[in-house]
C-alpha cells in the first residue's frame, strides 16, 4: 500500500508554512543571525537560525511553543484514528536548563516520554503515540516508520510531528565538539567550517493511497521507499566510505522500486561539517553514475536537528512540484566533490522522483525516496 | 515466525542469559566493567570504563542477548542487525551530568565527552560500534511498558524485511534487559512475539522479566 502525504504544516525560521520557507530558500535567502537567546560570545559560533517570537525559560518550553498553534492548524485534517509517531532529539531540554538554572523545578520536566503525552493530547489522535529519536535522522526515521505501517497495512492514516529547538545546551555541546562554523554554515562549500543550529517544528499527515482517494485528500506526494542504517564506526563521525549511507540509499531505492536514474533530485544532510559533506558527496558518486542536482537548505534555516528530516521533506516536494532544484544558501565556491551537484541558484529540473538523506551522531543514516511533481503524487 | 532467539540481562547484583540458564552475581564490589574483564563482552573494549552508566549497562546486555543467541561476532566484523532501545527517562541523567558541569565551569565551556552521551541513541550507538551492528538503530518511547515500546518497533522492522534481526531492549543506571528478535523457525524460538509481548508489558524491571522469560522455558522444558 502506497503512503501519500495528504496534508502538512510548518514553522521554521523563515516563519509560519511551507511557502514561506520555500520562498526563503528560493530567494536565497539565510534566516541564520546572532543569536540573543543565551550568551553565546564563548562559543566557537554565536550564529543560530531562531523563530524571534519564542519565550526562553518562561515557562513553556520552545518546541511546545512551535508545536502548539501548528498541530491546532493541522487538527481538522487528522481524523481520531490516526496513529500517532513524534521525532525529536532534545524535545524540551530548555525545562531542564531552566530547572538548573534555578534550583527550582523538575528536570525530569524534559523526558520524551512526558513530551509525546503533551503532544499527544494536542494532535486529535486518539492513539498516546511512539516517540522515535535516531539522533539528526530522528523526522526521516519516524516518515520511514509511518509508511512502513501503512505498507504492512498496520495503518491507514499515520501523522508524523517533529521538532526540536536552539537552546544553550545544543549550542554548548556543538561547540565544545568544535563541530561549529563561526560563519554562517556553508554546505558544501570549499571553504566550509561546520553547521548552525536551527529549529523548526513540522507535522504531516501520511495516508494510505486508498484512503486519500476515498476522503478526496489532496497529494502532496508520496514515500515511495525509505532505508535505515548505522555505520558502526564512530560516535560523532561519519564513516570514511560513506557504506552506511550507501546502504540505506539502496534500501530505500529497492523498496520504491526504482533505479537511481530515476532520482531527479538531492535533498541532502549537507550540515557544513567537513566530514559530513565528504561522506554524503562520496555515496552520491557511488550511488549516480552522472551528477544530479543536490541541494542543502541548513546554509538558510540552520540544522533543525529532530525535525530535519520533516522539513527537508517537504521542500523536496515543493522542488518537485515546482520544477526546480533550490539553492544551496552560502554557497560561494562549491568543494572539488560536489562542483557540478551543488548551486548558488535554482535550477529547472523535470524530476518526479527525489531522494532525501540523513546521518546522525552514532553512525545512524536514512534514506526516503519521494515521488511528486506538478499536482502532487504521480 | 517473528520470535524471541536470545536474552541477556544484568540487575544490581547479577546478571545472566535465559537460553542459556546463566545466572552469576557479580563479584563484590564490581559492576557490569568484569564483564568486558572475564570475556563476555567478547571483544576487549578499551574504553569500556570511560563510558556513561546506561552506554555499559547496554553494551553488556547486547553481549549476553548476542551470545545467548549464538551470535557473538568476531571483532572488526559486522552484522545486519540492528537495536531498538528504551530507557524510562530518556537520556535525563546524563543531560544533568552535561548542563551542570557546564554551569559549574564557568557556562562558557562544555565538555564534549559528556555532551555525546546526551542523545537516547548514545548507548545504542555505543553497542553498535562494539558489536559492528549495521541495521536500524532507533530509540523508542510510548506510553506503555518502555521494553515494550522497543520490542512493538523491533518487530515491526523483522517484519517489514528492514532487518533480519534486531535487538530490542532497555537500559537504566543499575539494570538493562535485551532481546534478540528475529525471524525463525520454531526449533530456533525461546518463544513466540505474543509471549514475550506478555511477559514484558507490566513494565515491572529486568530482574522480574527475566525471571519470567526463565519460568516460561522452564515450563516450556526448554531449561
Amino acid at each position: 500500500m502506497t503512503a501519500c502525504l495528504v496534508a502538512a504544516e510548518l514553522l521554521t525560521p523563515y516563519g509560519e508554512g511551507i511557502d514561506a520557507c520555500w520562498q526563503g530558500l528560493l530567494a536565497g535567502r539565510s534566516a541564520i543571525a546572532p543569536v540573543t537567546r543565551f550568551a553565546a560570545q564563548a562559543f566557537v559560533s554565536r550564529q543560530a537560525a531562531t523563530l524571534g517570537n519564542l519565550s526562553y525559560h518562561g515557562g513553556e518550553s520552545l518546541v511546545m511553543q512551535m508545536l502548539t498553534p501548528l498541530l491546532k492548524r493541522l487538527a481538522p485534517q487528522v481524523p481520531a484514528d490516526s496513529r500517532l509517531l513524534l521525532a525529536t532529539t532534545k524535545g524540551e531540554i530548555d525545562l531542564l536548563e531552566q530547572a538548573l538554572l534555578t534550583g527550582s523545578g523538575d528536570p525530569a520536566a524534559s523526558v520524551p516520554a512526558r513530551l509525546l503525552a503533551k503532544v499527544a493530547a494536542l494532535s486529535g489522535c486518539h492513539d498516546p503515540g511512539t516517540l522515535v529519536s535516531a539522533a539528526c535522522t530522528s523526522g526521516s526515521a519516524a516518515l520511514a516508520r509511518a509508511a512502513a505501517l501503512i505498507r504492512a497495512g498496520r495503518a491507514d492514516s499515520v501523522l508524523v510531528v517533529a521538532a526540536d529547538a536552539v537552546t544553550e545546551f545544543v549550542c554548548s555541546g556543538f561547540s565544545a565538539l568544535m563541530a561549529l562554523d563561526p560563519a554562517p554554515a556553508r554546505p558544501f562549500d570549499r571553504h566550509r567550517a561546520g553547521l548552525t543550529v536551527g529549529e523548526a517544528a513540522a507535522a504531516v499527515l501520511v495516508m494510505s493511497a486508498d484512503r486519500a482517494r476515498r476522503e478526496g485528500r489532496p497529494i502532496l506526494g508520496t514515500l515511495a521507499g525509505w532505508g535505515l542504517s548505522d555505520d558502526a564506526n564512530h560516535m560523532t563521525g561519519p564513516s570514511r566510505d560513506s557504506a552506511g549511507l550507501i546502504r540505506a540509499i539502496g534500501a530505500a531505492l529497492a523498496v520504491a522500486g526504482v533505479d537511481a536514474e530515476a532520482v531527479g533530485l538531492v535533498g541532502a544532510h549537507g550540515t557544513g561539517t567537513r566530514y559530513n559533506d565528504e561522506m554524503e558527496m562520496r555515496a552520491f558518486r557511488s550511488v549516480f553514475a552522472a551528477p544530479v542536482p543536490v541541494h542543502s537548505i541548513k546554509g538558510a534555516v540552520g540544522h533543525t536537528m529532530g525535525a530535519a528530516g520533516l522539513v527537508e521533506t517537504l521542500m523536496a516536494l515543493e522542488a518537485l512540484r515546482a520544477g526546480v532544484a533550490p539553492p544551496t544558501v552560502n554557497l560561494v565556491e562549491a568543494d572539488d566533490d560536489a562542483a557540478g551537484w551543488v548551486a548558488a541558484r535554482p535550477r529547472p529540473v523535470s524530476a518526479r522522483a527525489a531522494l532525501v538523506t540523513n546521518a546522525g551522531f552514532g553512525g545512524i543514516n536514512s534514506a526516503l525516496v519521494l515521488r511528486g511533481g506538478p499536482g502532487g503524487a504521480a | 515466525m517473528i520470535a524471541v532467539r536470545g536474552i541477556g540481562w544484568l540487575a544490581a547484583a547479577r546478571y545472566g542469559s535465559v537460553a542459556r540458564g546463566l545466572q552469576e552475581a557479580f563479584p563484590a564490589g564490581e559492576g557490569p566493567a568484569v564483564l568486558a574483564k572475564t570475556g563476555v563482552v567478547p571483544t576487549p573494549y578499551r574504553n569500556f570504563g570511560r563510558l556513561d552508566p546506561l552506554s555499559r549497562n547496554t553494551i553488556a546486555a547486547v553481549a549476553l542477548a548476542l551470545g545467548d543467541a549464538g551470535l557473538t561476532g568476531r571483532p572488526g566484523e559486522t552484522q545486519a542487525t540492528g537495536i531498538v532501545g528504551a530507557a524510562r527517562d530518556g537520556s535525563l541523567a546524563a543531560d544533568v551530568a552535561y548542563f551542570r558541569d557546564y554551569l559549574e565551569n564557568g557556562r562558557t565551556l562544555g565538555r564534549g565527552n559528556l555532551f555525546i552521551y546526551t542523545l537516547p541513541t548514545s548507548p545504542l550507538g555505543e553497542a553498535a560500534i562494539q558489536f559492528g551492528l549495521t541495521g536500524p538503530l532507533l530509540y523508542a518511547a510510548g506510553a506503555g511498558a518502555p521494553l515494550g515500546s522497543a520490542l512493538e518497533l523491533a518487530a515491526e522492522l523483522v517484519a517489514g524485511g528492514e532487518a533480519p534481526r534486531m535487538l530490542a531492549g532497555e537500559a537504566g543506571a543499575d539494570a538493562a534487559l535485551y532481546l534478540l528478535v528475529d525471524r525463525t523457525g520454531p526449533g530456533g524460538a525461546l518463544c513466540s512475539l505474543a509471549e514475550a509481548r506478555a511477559i514484558v508489558e507490566p513494565g515491572d524491571g529486568v530482574a522480574a522479566v527475566a525471571a519470567r522469560f526463565s519460568a516460561l522455558l522452564t515450563r516450556k522444558g526448554a531449561l
